[in-house]
C-alpha cells in the first residue's frame, strides 16, 4: 500500500511541483512574447499604410464637425411651431420649413422597411432550406453539403452594396434590385447561422424518425426543425434589424429606399435636408432595434425557462 | 421468421459483431444480454439498418433485408419498429404528434411537411396511447414528461406503425424499477396479445429471465449462449458477463423484480 502514497523517487512533492510550474511559465512566456511582437508589428504596419498620424487626426477631426455645422438646421424659437403663411409656405427657421418634404421621407422610410421585411422573409426561407443541406450532421450527401457551404460563403462574402450595383444594371433602378441584393447577402449569413444551430441539435429524434421509416425530409421536418425553430426565429429577427440598415444604404446605388434621397441631398444640397433625412433614419433604425430586441429576448427567455 | 446468416459488423479495425447465424420464429420474445460493449446494440440496430452490416445476410419471411434500398428500406423500418434507451422522441412536439409520426411512412410529401394528420390517424394514436395508460397527456409537450412516461409514448409510436417486429434497445436502462416493470409488462403484453416478435436488449439478467421466451447471450461480439431462461444457469450467466458477473447479479436485485413482500403499489401508473 505504501507505493500508492509515495512518488517512488523520494522527492519533495512541493519542490517537484514548483520546478514544473516554473518550466511551464517559461514556456508560456516565449509564446506570449512572440505573439505580442507579431501583434505590434501588424499594428505599426496598418498605421503606416493608413497614415494614421496625430497631426492628420488633429487636422481632420474638426472638419467632420464643420460639415455637420454646415448641414445643421437654423431653427428659430419664435417661429419654430408656425404653420404655413398666406403664401402657403413655412417661414424659414420653423420645423415645417426644415421638414418640408416630411411625407416624402416617411414614404421612403416605409419603403425601406418593407424592402428589409421582404428580403428577410425570402432570405429566411432560402436559408432554412439550405441550412439542412449545409449542416454536416444533416446533409443527405457530403458533396451537396460542401457545395451548399461554398455557395453560402459566396453569398455572405460579397457585400450587398456590390450585389445591388450589379442588380441595378440587371433589373433596373428601384426597390426590386435592393430587395434581391439584400436577400442574397442575408441568405448567406442566415444559412451559416442556421446550419450551425442544426449542427448543435440532438440527433436522437432524427434516429427515432428514421426508425419509423421517415424520409430525409421527414427526418429534418420532425427530428430537427422543432428543436431549432426558436433559434431560427430569433436569428431571423436579428437579421431584420441588420437588413433595415442595409436597405437604407443600397439606395445610394439606386436600389430603392431612403438611401437614394440621402445620397441626393448630400451630393446636391448639403444643407439641413441631410440632417432631416439622417435623423429620421437613425430614429427608425433605433426603434426597430429596440422592438426586435424585446421580441427576441422574450422568445429566448421563454426557452430558457423550460 | 427472421433469419441471420453470418451477419457481421466491423468498425475500422474492431469487429463489433462477429458473423452471427441464428433464426427467430414469429411471435417470439427474445432477450439479448451481455456486458456493455458486447455488440448487443450494434446487432439490434443492424436489424432495421440504422447500422449498416459489413457482411452476411438477414432474411425476413425470405425477403433479403440487407439488400433493401430507398423506399423499400423505409418500408422495412416501418414494419420493424424500434424503442430506444433514450426514447428518441421529439421533445418540443406534443405527445400525440410524436405518436402520429409513427404513420409518416404512409404519408405523401405535402401532408408530412405540413404536419397534417387525419382524424382516423388521431384516433388510432389515442387508442395506442390509451392502451399504455397515457391518453391523458396527449396534448402535453413531450419534454415535460418523466422518463417512464416518455418510454410508454415511444412504445405507442412504435405501435401505430402496425409493425410485425418490435426492437427494443435497452428500453429500461434509464428508468427506475417501477417504470421499468411497467414498460416490460407493456412489451410482453404486445408480444402476447398482438403476436409481435419482440427483440429486446437488456442489461439485467432477471428481467430477461422473467419476460423472455428465449435468451441470447453475447460476449465480445460473439453469441455465447442461445436458449430458454431455464437453460441459463448461473454458470452460463457468469460466462457471459465474465468479470462483471457480480455487478450484473447485484443489479438484478434492483431492476424489474419488485419484491412481493414490498408494500403493495396502489396502481402501476405514474401521474405527475
Amino acid at each position: 500500500m505504501a507505493s500508492v502514497t509515495t512518488n517512488g523517487q523520494d522527492q519533495d512533492p512541493v519542490s517537484l511541483f514548483e520546478t514544473h510550474r516554473r518550466q511551464m511559465i517559461r514556456d508560456r512566456m516565449v509564446v506570449n512574447v512572440t505573439l505580442g511582437v507579431v501583434f505590434l508589428g501588424f499594428l505599426l504596419w496598418s498605421l503606416w499604410i493608413s497614415r494614421f498620424t496625430p497631426d492628420r487626426l488633429a487636422a481632420g477631426l474638426p472638419r467632420i464637425f464643420e460639415y455637420f455645422g454646415s448641414v445643421m438646421p437654423s431653427l428659430q424659437w419664435d417661429v419654430l411651431f408656425d404653420s404655413r403663411n398666406e403664401a402657403g409656405r413655412f417661414p424659414p427657421g420653423s420645423i415645417g420649413y426644415w421638414y418640408n418634404d416630411f411625407w416624402k421621407y416617411l414614404r421612403l422610410i416605409w419603403e425601406t422597411i418593407l424592402m428589409a421585411l421582404t428580403a428577410t422573409i425570402l432570405a429566411t426561407g432560402l436559408a432554412v432550406a439550405l441550412s439542412f443541406i449545409a449542416a454536416r450532421n444533416c446533409t443527405p450527401f457530403p458533396w451537396a453539403g460542401a457545395l451548399a457551404r461554398r455557395f453560402l460563403e459566396f453569398c455572405r462574402g460579397v457585400p450587398e452594396i456590390l450585389f445591388a450595383l450589379i442588380l441595378v444594371f440587371a433589373v433596373g433602378i428601384g426597390p426590386l434590385a435592393g430587395v434581391l441584393a439584400i436577400t442574397i447577402h442575408a441568405t448567406g449569413a442566415l444559412g451559416k447561422l442556421f446550419s450551425e444551430v442544426n449542427e448543435n441539435a440532438s440527433m436522437r429524434p432524427v434516429d427515432g424518425i428514421k426508425a419509423v421509416g421517415g424520409s430525409w425530409f421527414e427526418q429534418m421536418r420532425y427530428g430537427i426543425l422543432p428543436q431549432v425553430l426558436p433559434n431560427f426565429t430569433s436569428y431571423a429577427l436579428w437579421r431584420f434589424e441588420i437588413n433595415v440598415r442595409a436597405s437604407a444604404v443600397v439606395g445610394f446605388v439606386g436600389a430603392g429606399g431612403i438611401g437614394a434621397e440621402l445620397s441626393h441631398t448630400i451630393s446636391f444640397f448639403s444643407d439641413d435636408r441631410v440632417t432631416a433625412v439622417l435623423l429620421l433614419v437613425v430614429l427608425t433604425v433605433t426603434a426597430i432595434d429596440l422592438l426586435s430586441e424585446r421580441v427576441r429576448h422574450r422568445l429566448i427567455g421563454k426557452e430558457s425557462l423550460r | 421468421m427472421l433469419e441471420f446468416k453470418g451477419l457481421t459488423k466491423q468498425f475500422n479495425s474492431t469487429v463489433a459483431v462477429k458473423p452471427a447465424t441464428f433464426t427467430i420464429p414469429d411471435g417470439q420474445m427474445v432477450g439479448i444480454i451481455g456486458r456493455s460493449g458486447a455488440g448487443k446494440s450494434t446487432l439490434l440496430r443492424m436489424i432495421n439498418r440504422l447500422n449498416e452490416p459489413s457482411g452476411g445476410q438477414m432474411l425476413f419471411q425470405k425477403r433479403d433485408i440487407t439488400a433493401l434500398k430507398g423506399r423499400d428500406l423505409r418500408q422495412w423500418r416501418n414494419e420493424c419498429a424500434m424503442v430506444f434507451q433514450q426514447f428518441n422522441l421529439v421533445g418540443r412536439l406534443n405527445v400525440i404528434t410524436n405518436v402520429m409520426s409513427g404513420r409518416l411512412f404512409h404519408h405523401g410529401f405535402a401532408t408530412s411537411m405540413l404536419g397534417v394528420f387525419s382524424a382516423k390517424e388521431r384516433a388510432f394514436a389515442i387508442r395506442a396511447l390509451d392502451r399504455l395508460g397515457m391518453a391523458h397527456v396527449a396534448l402535453q409537450q413531450t419534454d415535460t414528461l418523466s422518463g417512464g412516461q416518455m418510454q410508454r409514448v415511444a412504445i405507442a409510436r412504435a405501435l401505430v406503425q402496425e409493425p410485425r417486429v418490435m426492437l427494443a434497445d435497452e428500453p429500461i436502462a434509464s428508468l427506475d424499477p417501477l417504470n421499468a416493470k411497467v414498460v416490460m409488462d407493456a412489451l410482453r403484453a404486445i408480444n402476447q396479445e398482438d403476436g409481435l416478435t419482440v427483440i429486446c436488449n437488456l442489461h439485467t439478467l432477471d428481467t430477461a429471465r422473467q419476460y423472455c421466451d428465449r435468451i441470447i447471450g453475447m460476449q465480445d461480439g460473439v453469441i455465447v449462449f442461445d436458449g430458454t431462461p431455464k437453460e441459463l444457469t448461473d454458470k452460463a450467466a457468469r460466462d457471459i458477463y465474465g468479470a462483471e458477473a457480480e455487478e450484473a447479479f447485484s443489479e438484478a436485485m434492483t431492476s424489474t423484480a419488485l419484491k412481493p413482500s414490498a408494500p403493495a403499489q396502489p396502481e402501476v401508473r405514474v401521474v405527475n
